[in-house]
């Protein structure tokens, strides 16, 4: 059992990078539609149609995945609901509480297999989205560009004043994937345009999550294969072990968010622009 | 030639005495002291003299006394005051052109002078990508000071700051990339 714990960590953080790359996804794909939009042609070309078309389709496995498991997770939650109700804490030798155990147990391989079924293609994707934007990077940023010439890329147009601000992708998550789609698609709906100070983050960003994530994915299926293992031998006695309640607990949240709030620290105060002394010696 | 040797020995004496002389001149320079004044035209005009007197070589410490007599009445002039300064630096020869940008933008611009270089990323910014991301660090410690402590100019060294955020994201992405292609 003690694959279990490991199982639910190695998908808790491979869930989490998803959820962080898969929220950029819908950002990225309408990037290239207001940058299209600018009379300036952009001078990097990090999103060419091939990376969007990967980014849509992985964004669309994604999809997926998640209505694939919030069906049954659903089913595992009503089924442990019965099962606390029934007081079978304690009465596992009861024969209604072993066929309850039992179903439970059954709803949780369902859940496994859902997940061995879509990784595949999830992992498939991610792939092709990782590398295409790998050869973007380097081209774009790495074989093109100076130190100098990507720092006045980040800084933009505007760099004294302070820069419209971005999303913030790293590191956030606990939020239902869908709901994260469409925040983040409204962000770039409402914004006007983007520039390529953004889109070099955004790449970034997107590329390194891609990176761990593929490699999560592949040790995750790993796992699943593992696990699924154990719980059918554990069918045969018909038990609910913990590890399996805690695995569920942390697909649920990878998938539908927890319930943490973000505390905003008070933001710098502003700056006197108008005042703004220019240097002769400034570069 | 009876004389001789006393002769000699008056002129190496009056050697030993001229050589003594010279060295005394030698263990005295110019006391090169800092600005006293707590404001900073005065100790900008204290610091120009005693530079012009031939104290040049003690420039960097000039400069950081008249950063420390700004930190004291920060305000968003000082900006104005060092750049000036920097360009009378200049003009009297005291400092390159290029020694004056560098001192100025290392405390006063967003920009990042330890991020300068001609040649592509993959192949000169990634091998040593840790040391530039380490005297990015230092600089955006003397940005701290020019920018916060001295212009007052807080909006400035966040967009400093948020720009060292950025720059360590995408030279992370960009060099893993980098390599991938190797």
């Amino acid at each position: 059992m003690n694959v279990l714990p490991v199982l639910r960590c190695t998908e808790k953080v491979a869930g989490m990078r998803l959820a962080r790359t898969l929220a950029g996804l819908v950002l990225a794909i309408s990037l290239p539609v207001t940058a299209l939009a600018q009379s300036n042609a952009p001078t990097i070309r990090l999103f060419p149609t091939t990376v969007v078309e990967d980014l849509r389709q992985t964004s669309s496995v994604a999809k997926e995945m998640e209505s694939g498991l919030q069906e049954v997770i659903g089913r595992l939650d009503q089924q442990q609901q019965l099962y606390n109700e029934s007081k079978c804490d304690g009465a596992e030798s009861d024969p209604g509480c072993q066929r309850l155990a039992k179903q439970l147990g059954a709803t949780y391989l369902d859940m496994l297999g859902i997940m061995e079924q879509r990784l595949p293609d999830m992992e498939h994707t991610v792939n092709n989205t990782r590398l295409s934007l790998e050869k973007r990077l380097r081209s774009e940023l790495g074989n093109k560009m100076t130190s100098w010439t990507l720092q006045e890329t980040l800084l933009g147009s505007n760099p004294e004043g302070t820069k419209e601000p971005g999303p913030v992708m790293r590191g956030r998550s606990g939020m239902r994937l869908s709901e994260r789609f469409r925040q983040y698609y409204q962000l770039v709906a409402s914004s006007g345009s983007k520039n390529d100070q953004s889109l070099a983050v955004l790449a970034s960003d997107i590329y390194l999550d891609m990176d761990e994530t593929s490699e999560l994915i592949a040790r995750t299926r790993e796992e699943i294969a593992r696990a699924t293992l154990i719980e059918q031998l554990n069918q045969s006695f018909g038990t609910i072990t913990p590890e399996m309640m805690e695995v569920v607990g942390g697909v649920k949240s990878i998938l539908f968010g927890d319930e943490a709030d973000y505390v905003q620290v008070a933001g710098p105060p502003p700056g006197s622009f108008e005042q703004e002394y220019r240097s002769p010696l400034e570069n | 030639m009876k004389n001789f040797p006393v002769t000699g020995a008056l002129r190496s004496l009056t050697i030993i005495f001229l050589a003594l002389s010279f060295t005394s001149c030698a263990t005295s320079p110019p006391p090169c002291m800092g600005p006293s004044s707590k404001n900073l035209d005065a100790a900008v005009g204290q610091v120009q003299r005693t530079l012009t007197d031939g104290c040049a070589a003690e420039f960097d410490r000039f400069y950081d006394d008249l950063l420390r007599v700004a930190e004291g009445d920060p305000k968003p002039e000082n900006k104005r005051i060092f750049s000036e300064f920097l360009v009378w630096s200049t003009d009297e020869g005291i400092l390159s052109q290029r020694q004056a940008k560098d001192y100025y933008n290392r405390y006063f611009n967003v920009k990042f002078v330890s991020m300068q270089g001609d040649y592509n990323n993959c192949t000169h910014t990634c091998p040593r990508r840790d040391r530039v991301m380490r005297n990015m660090e230092r600089e955006l410690t003397d940005k701290e000071r020019g920018l916060m402590k001295v212009s007052l100019d807080s909006s400035g060294y966040y967009r400093a700051d948020e720009l060292y955020q950025e720059v360590e994201l995408v030279l992370e992405a960009t060099c893993t990339a980098c390599a991938a292609g190797q």
